[in-house]
């Protein structure tokens, strides 16, 4: 086990940032904290880490307690925060080799090891440019840079792609699957829950400080009371309609908004054919249809009443 | 790790504008203005004698040390002469005054000397000045003679010279204190005065490059804080090579100043090279620990520090007398405690002892109060920095 968290609480004043956690990573996987802003990703990690005071419980990393003096622990841990975490005075690779040069003393690896995290995130071309003259997605691919250049064991990477344009984010996460593939464990928190289901092998979903759901992405969605919703375009829909299909076998719920049919259903196989082939009976003309499985939102919708995003 | 860490503490500090303008820029650009706002003032006013006019009653004629001392200040021979004056009824000086033929006038009423002026300028200032410092001697000339008296009484001689004994006194209490003579243009010396308190603020914008110093490393105030804090690095090791650097830049930018000074303006800071240098190197330590304190102790944001770094050394530097020695003189003698934990004043007073004072008692003085104020501001510090870990962030 890398990480072994047992029963941590930490409270700001009144307020309970996290409720009595318990989980724990196991070596060369990518965890996924999955959570709204304010739902306890960031302390969590930031307890886990030393740098937060936390009221209960126990955090073990690689076997051991960890402490604001365990350098053998932390010299094997990276850490990409949310904030950019960089110095404007210094360039692309002069931020690198500085806080590479935290850890490494040797000065041909610590060169190399630049080098990698460069050609990693994609900056080969900007190495003598100051933060200030890249883009929002260039400055978190540095951002990321500066935080794995020592090539540690164990990463925490919190919310990487937070206001990053598609380029950036789909090069951010090719890296981080580099760095799986390379035998690094990975704690990755988001409130993206696409890019959970792309990056991560296992996922804890988190609200108010607590776990309301832990499992692979397909164990998460099996726990949600629908199986299938699908989304037809129909011009000028009537009632009537509506409640005729709301009465058909197996369907949960009828939606319909701006021109959108929107149907969920219980379970069942064949839904969309039959949805088809009641619209056809009734000639209705439909645009775009298609079928979804359930999403890791509807999941975290069941089980706070809200949306991720909320 | 240490010497990674300094090099890049002296790389970032040295290419932030910001940081460099306040500690490099500034006090040289001020200096410039100094020199051309106060040196044709000073030229002209130190070839001025004070006209001024003392009543002649009964209380002056038994004042001697008053009357010796006006008398050498007055003096056509003296080569410090500092007034022209007249004795004259109250009468007299009063229709003086109104004619504007005298800056002021001088009247002991009940022992006490009052000086009469009308309006407030520099020629008034030196007038009431000389005044005070005049007092302040007949205090120490009393008791030194009382004393005498008392020990002529105790060995039976009843023949005393009381004139003798004052008149020994007086010399005993000119070479104790402050002679009277350098009570004179020199001690006036606007733009010495303005230098000082130039170096002074130079020294204490240190603070800002210590506040980065902090800023930079903590966890709590930065994200790179965060960053470092989490690396397997000692904490005690990061904060003190960025120190090391930050006192190296401040101690480089006062450098600069102190040529620039020297060589463009042309100005003369005597001949105490060692003792400039050792109370720069102190007064800038006191301006660093300072920023630190701000950095560690206060609960804001990096601005906000800032601008409480540049409101206190700017408010220090006034009461110093940077926009004017009556300022000094007026704090000294009023709230004497202000300027006793004004770290401005304890710089700014150091170089002037330096410059007109024969003994270097109150320039040890001044280095000791700046190494007590900066020991105190290192205690302030050390105690939010010795936190390993944070309540939040």
């Amino acid at each position: 086990m890398i990480i072994d968290v047992k029963n941590l609480t930490k409270k700001y004043k009144e307020l309970t940032a996290i409720n009595d956690l318990s989980f724990n990573v196991k070596e060369g996987e990518i965890l996924g904290l999955l959570g709204p802003n304010g739902s306890g990703k960031s302390t969590t990690i930031n307890c886990i880490l030393s740098l937060l005071k936390y009221n209960k419980g126990s955090i073990k990393i690689f076997g051991k307690e960890i402490k604001p003096d365990s350098y053998d622990i932390k010299a094997k841990i990276g850490v990409v925060f949310q904030d950019v975490a960089v110095f404007e005075e210094l360039t692309v690779y002069e931020n690198i080799d500085y806080f590479c040069g935290l850890y490494i003393k040797d000065k041909n690896t610590k060169k190399k090891y630049v080098e990698d995290a460069i050609e990693l995130v994609g900056l080969g071309e900007f190495k003598k440019f100051r933060p200030k003259q890249l883009s929002g997605g260039l400055l978190r691919r540095l951002n990321i840079a500066c935080g794995i250049a020592h090539k540690p064991k164990l990463i925490f990477l919190d919310e990487p792609t937070v206001a990053v344009d598609p380029q950036s984010r789909n090069n951010i996460l090719d890296g981080i699957k580099k760095l799986r593939d390379n035998g690094a464990t990975i704690v990755y928190t988001t409130h993206y829950m696409e890019e959970v289901e792309i990056l991560c092998d296992r996922i804890i979903i988190l609200d108010k400080g607590k776990i309301l759901a832990e499992g692979t992405s397909d164990e998460l969605k099996k726990k949600a009371k629908i199986e299938e919703r699908i989304t037809v375009e129909i011009n000028n829909l009537e009632e009537k309609y509506i409640k005729e299909i709301k009465k058909k076998e197996n369907v949960d719920d009828v939606k319909y908004d701006a021109n959108i049919l929107f149907v969920t259903y219980k379970k069942g196989k064949n839904n969309l054919l039959e949805l088809m082939d009641y619209l056809k009976s009734e000639n209705i003309n439909f645009n775009k249809i298609y079928s979804e499985r359930p999403t890791l939102n509807d999941v975290f919708l069941e089980l706070t009443g809200k949306e991720l995003r909320d | 790790m240490f010497v990674h860490n300094f090099k890049y503490s002296l790389k970032t500090l040295f290419r932030n504008k910001t940081l460099i303008f306040w500690t490099f820029a500034f006090p040289i650009i001020l200096g410039t203005f100094f020199n051309m706002a106060f040196s044709n003032i000073e030229n002209s006013e130190k070839l001025d004698i004070i006209n001024i006019a003392i009543v002649n009653n009964e209380n002056f004629d038994k004042n001697e040390i008053l009357k010796e001392a006006f008398k050498e200040l007055s003096d056509e021979n003296n080569e410090d002469r500092l007034f022209n004056t007249k004795y004259v009824n109250i009468d007299e000086a009063k229709a003086l005054l109104s004619d504007g033929d005298i800056t002021g006038y001088l009247n002991i009423v009940e022992e006490q000397p009052k000086v009469t002026i009308t309006t407030n300028g520099i020629n008034e200032t030196v007038f009431k000045f000389v005044t005070e410092e005049i007092m302040q001697q007949t205090g120490i000339v009393n008791d030194i003679a009382t004393e005498q008296i008392k020990n002529e009484m105790i060995s039976g001689n009843i023949n005393i010279d009381y004139k003798k004994i004052y008149k020994d006194a007086f010399e005993i209490a000119q070479n104790q204190e402050a002679k009277i003579e350098n009570i004179s243009s020199n001690n006036l010396s606007y733009t010495m005065i303005e230098f000082y308190t130039l170096i002074a603020m130079a020294c204490l914008y240190g603070g800002m490059l210590g506040m980065t110093a902090i800023n930079q490393n903590l966890a709590n105030m930065s994200s790179n804080g965060k960053r470092i804090s989490v690396s397997p690095t000692n904490k005690a090791k990061v904060i003190l090579s960025s120190v090391l650097a930050s006192y190296i830049t401040a101690l480089i930018g006062l450098a600069i100043l102190f040529i620039y000074t020297i060589v463009a303006l042309k100005v003369d800071y005597g001949n105490n090279s060692p003792l400039i240098i050792l109370l720069s190197c102190i007064g800038s330590l006191a301006g660093l620990t300072m920023g630190m304190a701000i950095a560690t102790c206060l609960k804001a944001s990096e601005n906000t520090k800032t601008g409480i770094v540049i409101s206190i050394t700017m408010l220090g530097c006034f009461l110093s007398g940077m926009m004017g020695i009556t300022m000094k003189y007026i704090v000294d003698k009023n709230i004497p405690i202000i300027n006793k934990v004004n770290p401005a004043n304890m710089i700014t007073d150091g170089f002037y002892s330096l410059y007109y004072y024969e003994t270097l008692e109150r320039y040890f003085f001044n280095i000791i109060s700046l190494l007590i104020f900066s020991i105190i501001m290192i205690f302030l510090s050390y105690i939010s920095l010795r936190r390993q870990r944070y309540e939040s962030l």
